[in-house]
């Protein structure tokens, strides 16, 4: 009968332990919320597993240590410390293995430090390794059965076993959750990030302003950044820099720096200057090894004056009108490195050149395992070089972007040219009157210098506008009223730039063969003028315009040939 | 010394060492070469030997030339001096351009123009 008494107990028992792992295993898969499940879950085995405590221990710190995080039984545990080797739950964590001690005070790991704490008298203990795959992550430990011996038992063992394997998933589960949440939440900051820092950044400008810039961050944020303002004067400050380091840090000091940049710039308009406060301002409150390299300048759209200084950041190329690229150089550290350092300026004349000046993720960018290199970034300049600005730097961004080219840095680029300068040209009219030939020859030198033209060939060239202007008021309009247009632009597709001069008048159409120069020795106004035309120019031309009205002639001259 | 002020080019006119100096300023262009040319002219009609210094001009167009080359033709006929001295280079290049650099006496100054002579 006592057999019977004790199959159906122990029947019970099983019953009772399968369908407490059933429900705990349910829970857990069910809660993300760690801390609740193993508080509910660690009552339920005390009770089922009929133990006087139960606990469970995590490893922290670098598994140096064990922390208590949940506990049932009369003395409360939770966040006690130990370390990772302290007895016998530590033992169990290290070896993996199920500890059963049936008398501690036999046992040379039992340490009895924390009964001396709590007053509480540890007899026996159970205690199971929780681990997923080889990753240990702690041990459940029960304490004394409360049996009249109080003493565990081998099926004990098996069932905490089984217990601690599910509790291990859940564990392993809930911080996977929560690491997957802490992630979007950091997604989050970064995407905020992001747009404060895109705000950093000026809003793109439109052909005619003469700077441009764009930015591909590698990450969320990034190290690289640009700007660039107008001064009440009309001249441009602008920067473009590339904080070392990526992520966040660098977006920090990116953002203070570009602050600096910003508010300093508007006062301090000499770049060296500029750079030297915006150094030392750094230097003075600066994380350990970090630094900004930086190219500052100021640009003068009238004057077409460009004044640099570069805190070793590589150097900017510029590209002239002929298409040769020259490297602006630049000698001094970066920002951030040593205080009171001096940035000398390098000044030049942007002409009708491009100024560019790019971050090393441009060059750095990779193809098929090669380097893109400086060599490789000319020649994407140049094979969108006759787009307007904007549309280039479109173009150039695609280009980096494109697929199967990998970056491996923040990608920024800073485009500076003269756009009323790109494309000069001139359109006028003016009546056919000789005291108005001072201002067609005023008007065309300006243009044709700003072109290119030598001062050399800009005297050649108003004295043949000059000379065929003369030849409209005297020889077409024959002192009736009138109009003389001029027109002047350059002509880029050849392969020396020409530029193309345009005269127009709507007296009567002139028989072409009647225009030609005479006879040197017959010096009379008028041949003479057609003589210094054919000399001086490379290309006349006489037609009837398209409205059949007046004359046209068509002068071309290769720029500075 | 002549002096003018509503003309487009002006000019000044003194009378040094024998000689007649016309000294133009500003551009001789299609509006300016009728008043160069009835300066010129003046001087020839008065029967004396005529230079012109042409430092100030800063343009000169081919009827500025062309006057030059009146005053020059009409001289021969006068036998009377003509010639041109301390041209700017914007003149020396039309000058070369109509190859009547090698026609006119040209010289640096007055003086030079006398000692070689």
């Amino acid at each position: 009968m006592k057999q019977t008494q004790d199959t159906e107990q122990q029947a019970t028992t099983l019953d009772q332990h399968l369908a407490l792992l059933a429900r705990m295993t349910q829970e857990f898969t069910a809660s993300l919320d760690i801390e609740e499940t193993l508080n509910n879950a660690i009552k339920q085995m005390m009770d089922v597993m009929h133990a006087e405590a139960a606990s469970i221990f995590l490893l922290e710190n670098d598994n140096t240590e064990l922390v208590c995080r949940t506990c049932a039984g009369p003395i409360q545990l939770t966040g006690l410390r130990l370390a990772a080797d302290h007895g016998i739950i530590g033992n169990t964590v290290k070896q993996n293995k199920v500890q059963m001690v049936l008398d501690v005070s036999t046992d040379p790991d039992f340490t009895a430090q924390v009964d001396e704490q709590t007053g509480f008298t540890t007899r026996s203990i159970l205690c199971a390794p929780l681990t997923v795959k080889d990753r240990k992550l702690g041990a459940i430990e029960l304490i004394n059965k409360k049996t009249e011996n109080g003493l565990f038992v081998e099926d004990d063992q098996h069932i905490l076993t089984a217990l601690a394997s599910s509790a291990a998933l859940a564990i392993h589960n809930a911080e996977m959750a929560s690491a997957l949440i802490e992630q979007e939440r950091i997604q989050h900051e970064l995407e905020l990030a992001r747009e404060i820092q895109a705000n950093l950044l000026p809003s793109p400008s439109t052909d005619d302003f003469p700077v441009h810039g764009f930015n591909l961050p590698m990450r969320e944020v990034s190290g690289d950044f640009y700007d660039y303002f107008t001064l009440p004067d009309g001249r441009i400050v602008f920067n473009l820099a590339d904080v070392s380091g990526k992520g966040m840090n660098a977006s920090l000091l990116m953002a203070k720096t570009s602050s600096l940049f910003h508010c300093l710039g508007k006062t301090q308009t000499s770049p060296g200057q500029l750079l030297h406060s915006i150094n030392n301002e750094v230097h003075e409150n600066s994380t350990r090894g970090m630094f900004v390299t930086m190219v500052g300048g100021i640009f003068d759209p009238t004057s077409n004056e460009l004044i640099l200084a570069n805190a070793g950041h590589q150097p900017p190329m510029l590209q002239y009108a002929d298409g040769h690229f020259e490297e602006i150089p630049g000698q001094s550290p970066p920002l951030g490195i040593m205080p009171n350092i001096e940035f000398p300026e390098t000044k030049l004349q942007l002409a009708d050149g491009t100024l560019y000046i790019y971050t090393d993720g441009v060059t750095e960018s990779q193809q098929d395992g090669k380097m893109l290199g400086e060599t490789g970034f000319q020649a994407m300049i140049n094979a969108h070089r006759d787009k307007p600005v904007t549309t280039r730097i479109k173009a150039m961004f695609e280009s980096l972007q494109r697929e199967g080219r990998e970056l491996h840095d923040d990608v920024t680029v800073l485009v500076i040219e003269n756009n009323a300068i790109k494309t000069p040209s001139l359109a006028l009219s003016v009546p056919a009157k000789a005291n108005y030939l001072k201002q067609l020859r005023d008007s065309a030198r300006k243009m044709v210098l700003t072109a290119g033209s030598s001062s050399e060939q800009a005297d050649s060239i108003i004295l043949a506008i000059s000379e065929a202007a003369s030849n409209i008021i005297q020889h077409a309009y024959k002192g009736d009223e009138g109009d003389i247009e001029l027109n002047i632009h350059v002509d880029s597709n050849p392969e020396q730039p020409q530029l193309v001069i345009n005269l127009r008048d709507y007296a009567k159409t002139i028989d072409v063969n009647e225009i030609r120069s005479r006879a040197l020795d017959d010096v009379r106004p008028g041949g003479l003028g057609v003589h210094f035309m054919q000399q001086l120019m490379d290309n006349l031309v006489y037609t009837v315009p398209e409205d059949g009205r007046g004359n046209r002639l068509e002068m071309r001259i290769a720029i500075n040939d | 010394m002549t002096k003018n002020s509503d003309s487009p080019v002006k000019f000044e006119i003194d009378d040094e060492q024998g000689y007649l100096v016309i000294r133009f300023e500003g551009e001789i262009d299609l509006y300016g070469t009728p008043h160069a040319r009835e300066v010129i002219l003046n001087c020839l009609k008065s029967e004396r030997n005529t230079v012109i210094d042409l430092s100030a001009v800063s343009y000169i167009d081919s009827s500025g030339v062309a006057s030059l080359v009146e005053g020059f033709q009409q001289a021969k006929d006068k036998q009377l001096e003509f010639g041109l001295i301390n041209i700017s280079d914007a003149v020396r290049n039309v000058l070369e351009l109509a190859h009547l650099d090698k026609v006119f006496t040209i010289h640096a100054s007055l003086d030079e123009r006398i000692q070689a002579s």
